[in-house]
């Protein structure tokens, strides 16, 4: 595999989805500046983290999506004339795109766990809860690229975000109630309970998954276009 | 060198036979003087916007003709041959006459009706000629 | 026998609705081919598979000396493509395309490029979206033209341009045949383009190579016969009438194989010879496609490949 025009294509995704990265890095900094100052009250928690997993989703959904749109712009002929193989064009967008989310991710993860540490109305108990949430995000995101780069299809893009949005709400409520988590999510101090490392371990997997079989399926395509 | 070499499109007949046409006018008048150095095929091609193919065919067909040599792998020369820019225009004449002597037949005129046009026509341009002349 | 920069041997591909048939062809190096056919005839689908992006159902593709798709990142290293329907990034600036692609490709050629920008009259700092559709043709052929590519692949090159920036684009791309290990394969709906420049052309209709020679030999080949019968006389049988239209007493015949021989033989049927016309190319494509489409004619044809 030719790395180095790789590296290439991703630079050029970033260097195209500059403008927005930063939009939501500074919204989202904006909105954990907003939780922090509400001092705790339920009400700010709750739309703070809305707005952050919008943020987060919205994000994610337009990045892993960047394929679809290249070929629905027609700039994929310009891609595509350059000396690369399918193969080679799809890394770059499977990784590419994710590893930009996941700076953003990355980001706004530290800004969250800073945020809980250096307010005093945050139990830290809340933190092995949010970390799981936001990898919970990066799973989605995972498989929405997964389902991008192999559908190419804007519309199964589409839906596979929207079920992801709410996905996120039935598996945060799910694991919520959960023993492991529900017992140590107000304490003091954060407690990373087998539970909580148990769920860490299968989204890990499942992200890990999505992304070798999204692999496997574009090697078997011959065709660009 | 100089290139000045025109293409019409809208010229019904074949690029190529525009091509050895100038050539042959260029080396008739002088400007090609013999054994000068002409442009190369693919160079000539460029410069007129041309397929390398037809200025190739021009070559060929100027080289049987005489009025061309080309020199493997050193390119072409105008034929050093002195008596080659009047023998041109003699071939241009009798392209000419040909061409006046088809049209004449289309028209329906006898060898000596188109005798005396030709006679007419030549004498209108020597008056129009000596009419120009600085007294 | 010269080299090859690009090679089909019964190519063939299949879609739903339509299909892509028993294509050959051959480009020698250093000349140019234009291709010539309606659309749908299948050109893009052909370019595509020239360029590796579609695999062939059937047959062989060699383009530079690489089997195509497999050594499709290789070829197009040395492989200029700018298509009709290709786009560059709108919020970017030529000028972060220009560096973009100087960055993947070593031979780019900056004093060429800036030629290039003014000649064209480009502006690097401008974002492609404020660039007309003239203005972004030439900028995608800058960006080919510049890395100097052994092999340029142009799907429509002056579809849309005005005739100031169709001329400069003709000369640009002669100027490219100075160097006679380069070679250009381009499609173009515009015969007139393609009858100037062209080395080689082929006709492809409705999936088929209808025909292919050197640009002298179809221009040799065809012509427009107009005869004037007596009236108790048929029409001479001549080898390559393709079509044959006028009126009883005055037939025009369309012939593509022409050779000086039959005015004497037309004579010798009774049949006076008005005139014998030649054809642009606009005017063979249509009569060959015409006459491949109408089969109410009896036709006698040779398709054969003739290469230069």
């Amino acid at each position: 595999m030719n790395t180095y025009l790789v590296r290439r294509l991703i630079y050029k995704d970033w260097y195209l989805s500059q403008g927005l990265f930063l939009a939501a890095l500074v919204l989202g900094a904006l909105t954990l500046a907003g939780i922090a100052a509400a001092k705790g009250t339920q009400l700010a928690v709750i739309l703070g983290v809305i707005i952050l997993a919008t943020i987060l989703i919205g994000m994610g959904a337009i990045l892993m999506s960047s394929m679809v749109v290249e070929r629905r712009q027609q700039t994929l002929p310009f891609v595509m004339s350059l000396p690369i193989s399918y193969l080679e064009y799809t890394t770059s967008k499977l990784l590419g795109c994710l590893f930009i989310f996941l700076v953003l991710w990355a980001a706004l993860l530290l800004g969250m766990i800073a945020t809980i540490l250096a307010t005093p109305w945050f139990p830290h108990g809340l933190i092995p809860f949010t970390v799981i949430m936001m990898v919970e995000m990066l799973v989605t995101t995972c498989l929405l690229a997964a389902v991008s780069v192999t559908t190419e299809s804007q519309g199964w893009t589409i839906g596979v975000a929207q079920l992801g949005g709410l996905g996120l709400n039935a598996v945060g409520f799910s694991i919520v109630r959960l023993h492991g988590i529900k017992d140590t999510i107000v304490a003091p101090h954060p407690h990373w309970t087998p539970t909580a490392l148990a769920i860490l371990a299968i989204e890990l997997a499942t992200m890990a998954m999505s992304i070798a079989v999204a692999f496997y399926i574009q090697s078997r395509k011959r065709d660009f276009v | 060198m100089d290139t000045s070499i025109i293409i019409s499109q809208s010229d019904g007949r074949p690029m190529y036979l525009q091509i050895m046409e100038q050539i042959k006018q260029k080396v008739a008048v002088g400007e090609w003087p013999p054994g000068e150095e002409i442009p190369s095929i693919r160079a000539l091609a460029v410069a007129l916007r041309v397929s390398v193919i037809t200025v190739k065919r021009a070559y060929l067909e100027l080289e049987r003709e005489g009025v061309i040599l080309t020199q493997h792998g050193k390119g072409s020369i105008v034929a050093p041959d002195p008596g080659l820019a009047p023998r041109l225009y003699d071939r241009e004449l009798e392209d000419h006459l040909e061409h006046a002597a088809h049209i004449g037949n289309l028209l329906g005129l006898t060898p000596d009706d188109l005798a005396d046009r030709l006679r007419d026509t030549s004498a209108r341009l020597t008056a129009e000629t000596l009419a120009k002349e600085p007294v | 026998m010269t080299p090859l920069s690009v090679h089909f041997t019964g190519v063939s591909k299949r879609y739903p609705h339509f299909s892509l048939d028993n294509i050959d062809l051959a480009l020698p190096t250093g000349s140019i081919m234009g291709f010539v056919g309606a659309n749908g005839a299948g050109k893009s689908t052909t370019i595509r598979i020239l360029m590796g992006l579609v695999h062939q159902d059937t047959g062989a593709v060699e383009v530079l000396g690489h089997p195509m798709p497999d050594d499709q990142a290789a070829a197009k290293r040395d492989i200029g493509f700018v298509s009709e329907d290709m786009r560059l990034y709108e919020a970017a600036t030529l000028a972060w395309h220009m560096k973009f692609i100087q960055s993947i490709f070593p031979r780019w050629d900056q004093r060429y490029a800036d030629n290039l920008l003014r000649r064209f009259d480009l502006k690097p700092q401008q974002k492609i979206k404020g660039l007309s559709h003239g203005q972004r043709v030439k900028a995608a052929l800058l960006l080919a033209l510049a890395r100097r590519p052994r092999l340029l692949v142009l799907d429509e090159p002056t579809t849309g341009l005005d005739p100031v920036a169709r001329h400069e684009v003709l000369a640009e791309l002669m100027a490219v045949l100075t160097d006679e290990d380069r070679t250009i394969f381009f499609s173009s709906q515009n015969t007139l383009d393609v009858e100037q420049i062209s080395d080689q052309i082929t006709f492809i209709d409705r999936g088929r190579i209808i025909d292919s020679a050197n640009k002298e030999i179809f221009l040799d080949r065809w012509r427009r016969l107009r005869l004037m019968l007596p009236p108790d006389r048929p029409l001479p049988r001549l080898p390559g009438v393709v079509e044959i239209g006028g009126s009883t007493r005055l037939p025009v015949l369309t012939i593509n194989q022409f050779d000086p021989a039959m005015v004497a033989l037309c004579q010798d049927a009774g049949a006076a010879v008005q005139s014998i016309d030649a054809m642009t190319l606009e005017e063979i494509f249509i009569a060959n496609v015409q006459s491949r489409r109408d089969h109410s004619v009896a036709v006698s044809e040779t398709p054969e490949s003739v290469t230069a």
